[in-house]
């Protein structure tokens, strides 16, 4: 049985132990963190100290900025892997295994005008790999890793597919650095995403839920067994984390997840 | 006398501990012999769709996506000629077509079987393989009848498999018994079974220069038919090819009733009438169609003095004198006469069929005069067929025999590597690995429901 986590926006509740609550009742193994920019993360750390000791499990964090790692602007670049560091520095401080981040989101296309980006294709590694040894050397300092989620041609022009973010994570050569793997994103641009699972089970290291619509698992198409069956063959031991817009009822599409994705596979 | 220890000993079965890794294994060669619309049997001996393993293939896939079972079972009655057959083969248009011999320019079915009702796409071949079809469409329902309900999935491939068996038992019941013949040792799906030895000696063999093999790059000429034997298979595929593959304007050279071939059919028969109830509608000409065929497997098949069905050759009229696997696997068939399930019973644990390495059966007699170990279908033990025989065993109450069985195939299925078959005197896999059908039937023996009811 795949354990399942919730990001916590989606959780009712004041509280990271009041979120806990709901999400334990409706079957969740743990809660996602989000991060935002500003160092905001870091100073919730009091919060999430305290939520730690009273028996929430937070493991992961997921980057929630509008700049990242392959900014094109310097300056923001910078400060995308800086936040990234402390909130990998954060997440190992209350005992949690990683922080995801794409190489961008947002920021450029190449299905939509103007088409080219600013940068070579050449020029675009050099900047993702400066920025993924860094960051990976940090994470392992602190004993955590780096999860680089590929996003589909729409949001990132740089890693859609899992294959391109296997082949920076390989020339880095630091196991620090993992794949954050989405259905979502993978449904787009994967040929065959159970098959893409195999074929990078080695550097898979987390993995997010949304059905091809962005909603909830359970409310689009995807092949949930194929994909979850995938997962299994692996021996995947991380989570299933909820990361995903809500359709229904709010409350009811959340705890609607855990028994979808159990009676799917997971 | 041998003493007790120069016996080869049958590996222990697998710890329930180990499920967990077959079922890994098992679920990986699916998921990398898939090709987005079906799965090949090897990546490398059989790179292109065939219709006995893709419904065996659907029977284990269903515990993985029932949306990819359902859609091996759809992309493959895509390949059905207008005159209902399902074709064995449906070839993979993006393959050179060299991949495999026969090729589809060997069968040439857009133009030579135009008038059959071949369809101008794909291309395919002209014969076929033993009806598992309505089997595997009747279990890929029961896995996920919600998701099945969604897509329409047994109201779309209903008439297909109902045309499918009309064409099988009107087209093909060349010998007026009322079941259905097979024209191509390739059709019962035991290649180059000892049971087709006789008949094959009234076909001249093609010229070896008129062909070359594929199945020889990638298999052990050990492990596979010989080329005498080839080059009568490609003489009767080139006669059917030149009469369009219309059975009734040929006298075909070779014509028998294969026993195992008419038992799936009457299983598919009682599976088709399941169809039909959980379509709204009646099941009761599949069922009456199913009781008939199996007075006539018995009445022309069964053997009284071996305790085995055998396969009946037409231009004969004689049953052939040879015990083979497909002579056991009757047990499939729900209505049998008590005394002929005894006896099939008694005859898995006889000396002609209780193999010394693995509780697999072999696929034919150990005695038999044409045993080979290694040698395709005259002698090494296949997945499927036990996987049919534990079903058989469990429809007749033969739970403790059933389980033995079971154990037997995952603990081959496990050392083998998923292989295609394996030598019944030592237990080593043999033929090719990674076997989509192999690596089904496992994940079916492990995840589906021991009390799941046969249609």
């Amino acid at each position: 049985m795949l354990k399942t986590a919730v990001q916590e926006q989606l959780l009712p509740g004041d509280t990271l132990q009041a979120k806990w609550d709901f999400a334990q009742q409706s079957g969740y193994d743990a809660i996602e963190l989000r991060g935002k920019g500003d160092l905001h993360f870091a100073s919730r750390l009091d919060e999430l100290k305290q939520a730690a000791k009273d028996g929430v499990v937070m493991p992961t964090v997921c980057v929630d900025m509008l700049h990242f790692l392959g900014a094109f602007d310097e300056d923001l670049r910078r400060d995308a892997v800086a936040q990234m560091k402390s909130q990998l520095t954060v997440i190992a401080e209350i005992g949690g295994v990683g922080a995801q981040t794409p190489a961008s989101y947002g920021m450029f296309s190449r299905r939509l005008p103007p088409f080219e980006p600013p940068r070579t294709e050449e020029e675009d590694r050099e900047v993702l790999l400066a920025g993924l040894t860094e960051l990976g050397e940090h994470a392992r300092k602190e004993g955590v890793t780096l999860f680089l989620e590929p996003l589909n041609r729409y949001e990132d022009h740089m890693v859609n597919r899992l294959d391109q973010a296997a082949d920076l994570i390989r020339a880095t050569g630091l196991d620090s650095i993992r794949i954050g793997i989405d259905s979502y994103h993978m449904n787009i641009e994967e040929t065959d995403p159970a098959a893409a699972i195999l074929a990078h089970a080695d550097v898979i290291g987390h993995a997010q839920v949304s059905d091809s619509n962005r909603f909830q698992p359970g409310a689009g198409h995807l092949d949930w067994p194929a994909w979850l069956g995938a997962l299994h063959t692996i021996g995947y031991d991380g989570h299933l984390a909820l990361e995903c817009r809500l359709t229904g009822d709010p409350v009811e599409a959340v705890r609607s997840v855990p028994g979808f994705l159990k009676r799917s596979g997971a | 006398m041998k003493s007790l220890v120069d016996l080869p000993v049958r590996p222990a079965p697998t710890a329930p501990a180990d499920h967990l890794t077959l079922r890994r294994g098992a679920a990986r060669v699916l998921i990398d012999n898939w090709t987005g619309a079906s799965t090949v049997p090897s990546r490398t001996l059989y790179p292109h769709q065939w219709s006995w393993d893709s419904a065996f293939v659907a029977i284990g896939l269903r515990h993985l996506s029932v949306r990819r079972a359902q859609r091996e079972l759809e992309s493959l009655l895509a390949g059905q000629w207008a005159d209902g057959r399902v074709p064995h083969i449906v070839f993979n248009p993006a393959l050179p077509h060299d991949a495999y011999f026969p090729s589809p320019d060997f069968w040439q079915s857009s133009r030579a079987g135009r008038t059959a009702g071949a369809p101008s796409a794909p291309e395919t071949s002209g014969i076929v393989q033993p009806p598992v079809h309505a089997l595997a469409a009747w279990l890929v329902h029961r896995a996920d009848p919600e998701e099945s309900r969604r897509r329409g999935f047994l109201a779309r491939v209903r008439p297909r498999l109902a045309a499918w068996h009309d064409y099988l038992l009107t087209r093909r019941d060349l010998g007026g018994g009322g079941l259905a013949a097979v024209v191509h040792p390739w059709e019962p799906g035991m290649d180059n079974s000892p049971c087709w030895d006789s008949a094959l000696e009234r076909v001249e063999p093609a010229p070896p220069h008129a062909f070359r093999r594929a199945d020889l790059t990638h298999g052990h000429p050990a492990d596979r038919p010989t080329d005498l034997d080839y080059g009568r298979y490609v003489r009767l595929a080139t006669d059917y090819r030149a009469a369009g593959y219309d059975d009734r304007g040929l006298a075909h050279r070779f014509a028998l009733e294969d026993p195992c071939f008419n038992a799936l059919l009457v299983v598919s028969e009682l599976a088709l009438a399941a169809i039909a109830r959980e379509l709204g509608a009646t099941g009761e000409p599949h069922t009456a169609r199913a009781a008939r065929l199996t007075r006539r497997m018995v009445a022309r098949l069964w053997d009284e003095d071996t305790g085995l069905f055998r396969a009946r050759d037409l231009h004969t009229d004689t049953l052939v004198d040879e015990r083979s696997v497909s002579g056991l696997i009757p047990l499939v068939v729900p209505h049998l006469p008590q005394d002929v399930v005894r006896r099939l019973h008694t005859a898995l644990d006889g000396p002609h069929f209780d193999a010394p390495a693995t509780r697999l059966v072999p696929s034919y007699d150990l005695t038999g005069h044409a045993f080979d170990p290694t040698r395709y279908w005259r002698g090494p033990a296949w997945f499927n067929t036990a996987w049919l025989i534990q079903r058989g065993l469990r429809t007749h109450g033969l739970q403790e025999s059933a389980e033995r069985l079971k154990d037997g195939f995952l603990t081959a299925a496990g050392r083998s590597g998923f292989a295609e078959y394996v030598d019944p005197c030592t237990g080593a896999a043999r033929g090719t690995r990674q076997f989509s059908w192999t690596a089904a039937l496992t994940l079916d023996l492990l995840c589906a429901d021991p009390k799941e009811p046969m249609p």
